[in-house]
C-alpha cells in the first residue's frame, strides 16, 4: 500500500476513475460511444504533445517551442501535400524530419552556447511561428488528402479512432526509451545530476541534443495527427499547446528540475485534463473556463507534488 | 619501487589572473597508496582534475605507462582505467544503487537495452566486495551519506581501475566504516592497483599510506617521496612551509562578562538535542566537530533558518523566539558568515559595495525606502577600508576577487551591520595563510571590541588560535567542553578524545 501511493501513476489513476465515475453518475451520455470517441481523440493528440515536453522536462529543461514545431510540421505536412502533390506517408516523413531539425536546432544551441533552455525556445519558438506564417500567408492549406483525412476522422473496434494507434506507439517507444534504453537513463541522468553524469562518461551535450530531437519529432507528430484530425492545414496548430505540455508531465509527477518523470502518469495527466475539459461542456460550463480549471489543475498537482516531498524527506532523514 | 603506472611531468594550469598548478609532478607505482596532501587552495583538486581529464593541462605531460596520453575528457581517462571517488556526491538520486555503480557501462551504448537483472547482480559484488549491506535495486535517495560514499566508491571500483583516485573518502565515514574501507584498499593494494588518496586526516594519511606528494601554493613541496621516517609534524611543515604555530595570544577570562546568547536545552526538528550553550561579550567560542555533526545546522537554526523546537533562547538575557533570518540580523542583530561564501555568503555578480552594504540597506534607507550609494558608502566603506579589502574600486564585480578578499567582504559586510553576535562558519577554507592570519587577528581584535564570536571550524590550528573555549559537537549534541590553554598537542588530543569517546560508545 505504501509503495503504491508513493508510485506516481496511483493518484492520477484515482482522479481519473473518480472523475469518470462521478460525471457518468450525473449525466450518462458521457460514457456514450460518440463521446469516448471525441475523449480519445483529443487524448491522442495531447499524449504527443505532453511528451514532447516531458522529454525535455526529463533533462531539466523546458522547450517553449512545443508549438511552434508541431505548427511548423502541421504546415509542411499539408502544404507538401497540396502544393507539391506528395503522397501522404511522404510528407509525414519529411514534416517529422522538419521537427527532428527544429529540435536538433534548439539543443544544439543549448549545448553549444551554455545559454538557459528557456531563452533559446523562446527565440526558436518565434522563429518557427514566423516561418510557418511566412510559407502560409496565415491562410490554411485545403489540399489534405483523403486517405490522410480518413485516417484522421474513423474509427475501428467501435469507437477507437486511428489517431489511437501514433499516440500508442509512441507511448510504448517512449517508456521504452526512458525506462530501458541508455540514452534515455543518459536523459534522466543528466537532468537528475548533469555534473555526476559527465564524471560518468555520459556526454552531456549529445544528450541534450538527442533529448531535444526527439522532443522535435513528436511535437511534430502531434501537428501531422491534428492536420489529420482538423482535415486541413491551420496555421494556428500548436499556438495553444504550451500550457497543456506542461500540465500533463506536472500532473503525473514530473520534477521540473528534472531527472524524474513517468510516461504512464503523465497519459493519465493528459485523461484528466481532457476529461475535466469535456465534463464543462457536457455541464454547459463556459468554455472560456477551461483555462482557469487547467491552470488551478496544475497548481493542484505542483501542490500535491510537493507535499509527497516533504513527506518522503522527512521519512528518509537520518537513517 | 615497483614500476609506475601513471605519472604527471611538470604539468602547470592556469586560470585568468591565477596559476593554479606550476611545474607540478607526481608518480604513482603499481601496488601503492600515495598520499596527496596540501592545503586548502593548494592545488589538490586541479591536480586531480588533469588527471582525470576533466581539465587539460597547460605545460608539462601526462605519461600512462610511460607513454605520454592525453585526456580530451573523463571518458579518456575513464578509458585509460582512471576511476575517481569525488568529494562531492556524485551519484544520480533517483536512480537505483546499481544503476549507478553500472552508469559507465552504459555511457558508450545508445541503444542497447539495458538488463536490470544483469546489472543488479554486477552491482551486488562490488557491493559485497565492500562489505556494504545494500540492495542494489534501492533508490540512492534513501540511503545515508556515508552509504552514498560507499556505493561511489563500489561505482569507481567496477571500472577495475587500474589507478584509483580518492579524494577525501572518508570524509562521512564514521571510525568503523573508514576501518573497513582501508582493509578493502590495502587488498586493493595487493593486488597491483595504484591508489591516490587525497586526505586531510593526517592520521589516516600515516597509517595507510605509502608514499607522498604534498602540493603548496600549486607548487610541489615534495614529490613522491616515501612516507618512510615522515612524522606528523614533518607533513604539516612541508604543506605549510613552517610547523604548526600558535600566536602568543593572552588567555582571556570572560567568567565576569554578561552572556550575549544563551542556549538552553535547545533542540531542532534537524536532531540536535539537549544543547546548552553560552557565547559571552567578547568572548570567542569555537564550535568543533567532523562534517555532519550539526554545527552549521546549529547556527542556521540560530539565524531562525531553520525552526528551534525545544529549550530556550536568550539574548542578551532575553527569552527570544527568532523566526526568520530578518529578523536575526535587523532586530537581533546576529550575523551569520556562512561557510559556502560563493553560494550563501555574497552576490558575486554584484559589486562590492553592494555587497558589503545588503544588511544595512534597511538601516540606512532615507524616505520613502530611497537607497543611495551614497549613504551605503559612509557606512560600510570605513569597514572595507579596514579591512584592506584589495579591489582597484567599490564597483568591482566581487565575482573577480580573490577568495581571501570575498571573505574579507562577507566579514566587513557585519561588521557595518554592527552585530553583537556574530557566527562565522569556517572562515578561512580556501584562503592563503597570510589572509587567514590577518583574519585571524581581525576576529580578534573584533571580540576585543566586545563582539560575541561563535567559530565553527574544521581546521584545528585556527580552533586552537582563535577559541577562549572549545564545544566538541558530534552527531548533532555537544559532546563535551574544553577550556583552551592554546597548547596544541594537549588540546587537538583533548577535541580528538571528546569526539572518539562518543564515537566509540
Amino acid at each position: 500500500m505504501q509503495s503504491l501511493w508513493r508510485a506516481d501513476w496511483f493518484g492520477p489513476l484515482v482522479v481519473t476513475v473518480v472523475a469518470i465515475i462521478f460525471i457518468a453518475a450525473f449525466n450518462p451520455s458521457f460514457l456514450s460511444p460518440l463521446n469516448i470517441q471525441v475523449l480519445l481523440l483529443a487524448i491522442s493528440v495531447n499524449m504527443l504533445i505532453a511528451f514532447s515536453q516531458m522529454i525535455i522536462i526529463a533533462i531539466g529543461q523546458m522547450n517553449l517551442s512545443v508549438g511552434a514545431i508541431g505548427g511548423l510540421a502541421a504546415i509542411s505536412f499539408a502544404g507538401m501535400m497540396e502544393v507539391w502533390g506528395l503522397p501522404g506517408p511522404v510528407a509525414a516523413v519529411l514534416a517529422l524530419l522538419i521537427g527532428v531539425v527544429a529540435g536538433f536546432f534548439n539543443g544544439f544551441f543549448i549545448a553549444w552556447t551554455g545559454i538557459s533552455a528557456f531563452v533559446i525556445t523562446l527565440a526558436s519558438l518565434s522563429i518557427f511561428k514566423g516561418l510557418n506564417l511566412a510559407v502560409t500567408r496565415a491562410q490554411p492549406f485545403y489540399g489534405v488528402l483523403e486517405s490522410v483525412k480518413a485516417f484522421g476522422a474513423t474509427t475501428f473496434l467501435g469507437p477507437l479512432p486511428w489517431l489511437l494507434i501514433p499516440a500508442a506507439i509512441a507511448f510504448v517507444l517512449t517508456w521504452y526509451l526512458l525506462n530501458r534504453l541508455p540514452l534515455g537513463r543518459h536523459i534522466l541522468a543528466v537532468g537528475g545530476n548533469a555534473h555526476a553524469a559527465e564524471l560518468s562518461g555520459i556526454s552531456v551535450p549529445r544528450t541534450i541534443m538527442a533529448a531535444h530531437a526527439i522532443s522535435g519529432l513528436l511535437a511534430a507528430l502531434a501537428g501531422i495527427c491534428l492536420v489529420a484530425r482538423l482535415q486541413i492545414g491551420q496555421p494556428t496548430i500548436g499556438d495553444d499547446w504550451l500550457i497543456l505540455s506542461f500540465a500533463a508531465p506536472v500532473i503525473g509527477g514530473a520534477v521540473l528540475a528534472g531527472g524524474h518523470v513517468s510516461t504512464v502518469a503523465t497519459v493519465l495527466g493528459v485523461a484528466i485534463v481532457a476529461i475535466i475539459t469535456q465534463a464543462l461542456v457536457l455541464f454547459h460550463i463556459d468554455p472560456f473556463l477551461v483555462q482557469v480549471v487547467l491552470g488551478a489543475l496544475i497548481l493542484w498537482a505542483v501542490g500535491v507534488n510537493r507535499w509527497r516531498e516533504v513527506r518522503v524527506a522527512r521519512s528518509l532523514k537520518r537513517i | 619501487m615497483g614500476e609506475i603506472v601513471f605519472e604527471a611531468r611538470g604539468v602547470s594550469k592556469f586560470f585568468p589572473g591565477v596559476k593554479a598548478l606550476e611545474n607540478v609532478s607526481i608518480k604513482l607505482t603499481k601496488g601503492s597508496i600515495h598520499a596527496l596532501l596540501g592545503e586548502n587552495g593548494a592545488g589538490k583538486s586541479t591536480l586531480i582534475k588533469l588527471i582525470t581529464g576533466v581539465y587539460r593541462p597547460d605545460e608539462g605531460e601526462l605519461l600512462l605507462d610511460g607513454k605520454p596520453t592525453n585526456f580530451f575528457g573523463p571518458r579518456d581517462a575513464m578509458a585509460a582505467g582512471i576511476g575517481v571517488v569525488h568529494q562531492e556526491r556524485n551519484l544520480i538520486p533517483r536512480f537505483s544503487v546499481g544503476e549507478n555503480i553500472m552508469l559507465e557501462q552504459s555511457a558508450g551504448s545508445l541503444f542497447k537495452p539495458i538488463d536490470y537483472r544483469q546489472i543488479n547482480a554486477d552491482a551486488k559484488k562490488w557491493l559485497d566486495m565492500l562489505g556494504l549491506d545494500v540492495d542494489p535495486s534501492m533508490r540512492v535517495s534513501q540511503l545515508s551519506v556515508a552509504k552514498m560514499q560507499l556505493v561511489e566508491i563500489a561505482k569507481a571500483l567496477s571500472l577495475r581501475s587500474r589507478v584509483l583516485l580518492l579524494d577525501e573518502p572518508t570524509a562521512s565515514l564514521s571510525p568503523h566504516e573508514t576501518i573497513a574501507l582501508f582493509a578493502l584498499l590495502k587488498k586493493l593494494r595487493d593486488e597491483g592497483v595504484s591508489m591516490l588518496f587525497v586526505s586531510h586526516k593526517l592520521e589516516e594519511v600515516q597509517s595507510i599510506c605509502d608514499s607522498v606528494t604534498v602540493l603548496r601554493d600549486g607548487h610541489n613541496a615534495c614529490e613522491s617521496r616515501s612516507m618512510a621516517g615522515l612524522g606528523r609534524q614533518d607533513l604539516v611543515k612541508l604543506m605549510i612551509g613552517r610547523s604548526e604555530q600558535i600566536p602568543d595570544w593572552a588567555a582571556r577570562d570572560f567568567a565576569a562578562a554578561p552572556p550575549v546568547l544563551e542556549l538552553k536545552d535547545v533542540a531542532t526538528p534537524l536532531g540536535h538535542q539537549n544543547i546548552d550553550l553560552t557565547v559571552r561579550k567578547g568572548e570567542i567560542v569555537g564550535l568543533y566537530g567532523l562534517i555532519g555533526a550539526g554545527r552549521t545546522e546549529l547556527a542556521k537554526s540560530i539565524m531562525g533558518l531553520f525552526p528551534v523546537n525545544g529549550g530556550s533562547v536568550k539574548l542578551d538575557g532575553q527569552a527570544v523566539t527568532i523566526g526568520n533570518v530578518a529578523d536575526a540580523i535587523h532586530t537581533h542583530r546576529i550575523g551569520y558568515v556562512s561557510e559556502d561564501r560563493k553560494q550563501e555568503g555574497l552576490i558575486l555578480m554584484h559589486t562590492v559595495l553592494d555587497n558589503a552594504g545588503i544588511a544595512i540597506w534597511r538601516r540606512v534607507a532615507r524616505k520613502f525606502g530611497l537607497l543611495t550609494d551614497q549613504s551605503v558608502r559612509v557606512t560600510a566603506e570605513p569597514f572595507i577600508r579596514k579591512l584592506e579589502v584589495r579591489t582597484p574600486s567599490l564597483n568591482q564585480i566581487v565575482g573577480n576577487l580573490s577568495g581571501g578578499n570575498q571573505q574579507k567582504i562577507s566579514v566587513a559586510k557585519w561588521l557595518a551591520a554592527g552585530v553583537r553576535l556574530l557566527i562565522v562558519d569556517e572562515p578561512t577554507v580556501g584562503i592563503d595563510i597570510k589572509t587567514k592570519a590577518y583574519l585571524h587577528e581581525l576576529l580578534r581584535d573584533l571580540s576585543n571590541s566586545g563582539t560575541a564570536i561563535l567559530l565553527i571550524t574544521s581546521d584545528m590550528p585556527e580552533m586552537i588560535t582563535l577559541a577562549d573555549r572549545i564545544v566538541v559537537m558530534n552527531d548533532y549534541r555537544l559532546a563535551g567542553e574544553l577550556h583552551n590553554t592554546r597548547d596544541y598537542a594537549a588540546m587537538s588530543e583533548g577535541i580528538m578524545h571528546l569526539i572518539h569517546r562518543v564515537a566509540a560508545a
